[in-house]
């Protein structure tokens, strides 16, 4: 359960910077974290051009984290983690490939000394799941793909990156309906927010992973789910990756991969509908730590998790006659 | 849920006036707004013709005469879900529609013709004005 901060009240999140090596350079990273140092290790993924504030409810979620060291990082040119010093960085156009983004995960995994963690990821994070558990199966505990599919075209955009666009805005605004519009306002704009904080051309850069890298349509063969428990979440109202497209993943993939469609709720769960959510993420959780005696089942719906959907009120009211 | 038709003019005044008050309209550079575009509900097109955010005048069936950068098209059912209070996935969002239009090849959503320039150029402010339709037709919401 998220808990209500008064004046005064400090946050039990701590932040803090570790060094790893990506491509053979040495890259300073951000990463937050909260719960106990001998909890299992949740390492949680930011989605393509954000940072690690999309997981600040679940890394103030006391349920969670009492079992949970949940662990969220920032990428390398995103939020806090700044450019490589020894680069002359500026001269490239920033691109995210499937290599360099499963060495990142790994690696900071090894720096930070991460015994059997749990990685959960949403959007592009989602997608890497396939990679993780295809190249890397005997590194995670289990992997969690939020909005997750074999293949996610038609959304590297060259407009996200253009002189005569304000991409400040377009970045954010091009994913607004991405997510549920029963979620509620506050975090949905929030979710905006923070996508207003990406450096030029770096949301764009993550979609060459997501829309063109990212190709696993001829490969889920090659998944192995069966080594390493892979979970395929993806929200009703996420029209990139589909629940129908996480259920023809998992089928693809096979033995160990199951698929859960997340009722009501979009593309940004853990930040657009923090409490709904967290509550479906603990069904998940405690399927992968064997808390859970039923199985999944294949749609979660708000009721299953015992939340009742906030009544939308009027933004604002209609203007007087 | 207002009880005027969607398309009528009734709907239209009502819209153009939800648009004309809205605050977020007039804030963050979307007082900028004044590219035209036109809406077309089944085979009925209406030209929105924008003025600083706002809609200057509404022109039903326009011609060769009038001038637009983009617009919107798609069948009835496509837009009654579209601005229902609580639309279903993937026809409760301009992109998020065409989208499944343009990419994924489906029926049934709406979709986005002209300069796509212009569009992300001014999208937020384009994106609010389409989203206040839910807002005319469900006299509030958001």
């Amino acid at each position: 359960m998220s808990t209500t901060y008064q004046p005064g009240d400090v946050e039990p999140i701590s932040g803090s910077y570790v060094h790893t090596e990506v491509e053979g350079v040495n890259h300073r990273i951000y990463f937050e974290e909260n719960g106990p140092e001998d909890g299992i290790p949740l390492l949680c993924q930011h989605t393509a051009g954000n940072n690690c504030q999309e997981w600040r409810h679940l890394l103030t979620d006391e349920q969670i984290t009492e079992e949970f060291r949940v662990i969220a990082h920032d990428l390398p040119y995103h939020g806090k983690s700044v450019p490589p010093t020894t680069q002359k960085w500026w001269t490239d156009d920033y691109t995210m490939t499937a290599e360099k983004f499963t060495e990142t995960l790994v690696n900071l995994a090894d720096a930070l000394e991460l015994e059997d963690p749990i990685y959960m990821g949403s959007s592009m994070g989602g997608n890497i799941a396939l990679e993780l558990a295809d190249w890397y199966p005997e590194r995670f505990r289990a992997l969690i793909g939020l909005e997750c599919g074999a293949h996610s075209p038609g959304f590297y955009i060259d407009w996200l990156d253009h002189p005569e666009v304000n991409t400040t805005e377009v970045n954010a605004y091009s994913c607004w309906g991405l997510m549920a519009p029963q979620s509620p306002e506050q975090t949905k704009r929030e979710t905006m927010y923070l996508y207003e904080q990406g450096a030029t051309g770096v949301f764009k850069g993550d979609l060459y992973y997501y829309s063109v890298d990212h190709d696993y349509r001829d490969k889920l063969d090659q998944v192995n789910a069966d080594e390493c428990p892979l979970y395929i979440a993806n929200g009703e109202y996420d029209y990139l990756t589909t629940p129908e497209d996480g259920r023809q993943t998992a089928a693809g993939i096979g033995e160990g991969a199951t698929a859960i469609e997340l009722a009501e709720i979009g593309h940004f769960p853990m930040s657009e509908h923090p409490e709904l959510f967290n509550a479906y993420i603990r069904e998940i959780l405690a399927d992968i730590t064997g808390d859970r005696d039923e199985e999944l089942p294949d749609v979660l719906e708000p009721d299953d998790v015992g939340i009742e959907l906030h009544q939308r009120g009027p933004a604002r009211e209609k203007p007087a006659e | 849920m207002n009880d005027t038709e969607l398309g009528t003019h009734e709907w239209w005044e009502s819209y153009k006036e939800t648009v004309n008050s809205d605050p977020e309209m007039k804030v963050r550079g979307h007082d900028k707004f004044s590219e035209n575009f036109y809406v077309e509900i089944g085979d009925e097109r209406v030209l929105l013709e924008m003025d600083g955010g706002e809609i200057k005048q509404l022109v039903p069936n326009p011609t060769m005469n009038n001038q637009w950068s983009f617009g919107v098209e798609g069948d009835r059912e496509a837009w009654e879900e579209f601005v229902q209070e609580t639309p279903p996935a993937f026809n409760h969002e301009i992109i998020a529609s065409h989208y499944r239009t343009a990419v994924r090849n489906e029926d049934g959503h709406l979709q986005l013709t002209g300069n796509n320039k212009k569009i992300f150029q001014h999208l937020r402010a384009f994106q609010r004005t389409l989203d206040l339709m839910r807002v005319a037709h469900n006299d509030g919401g958001s």
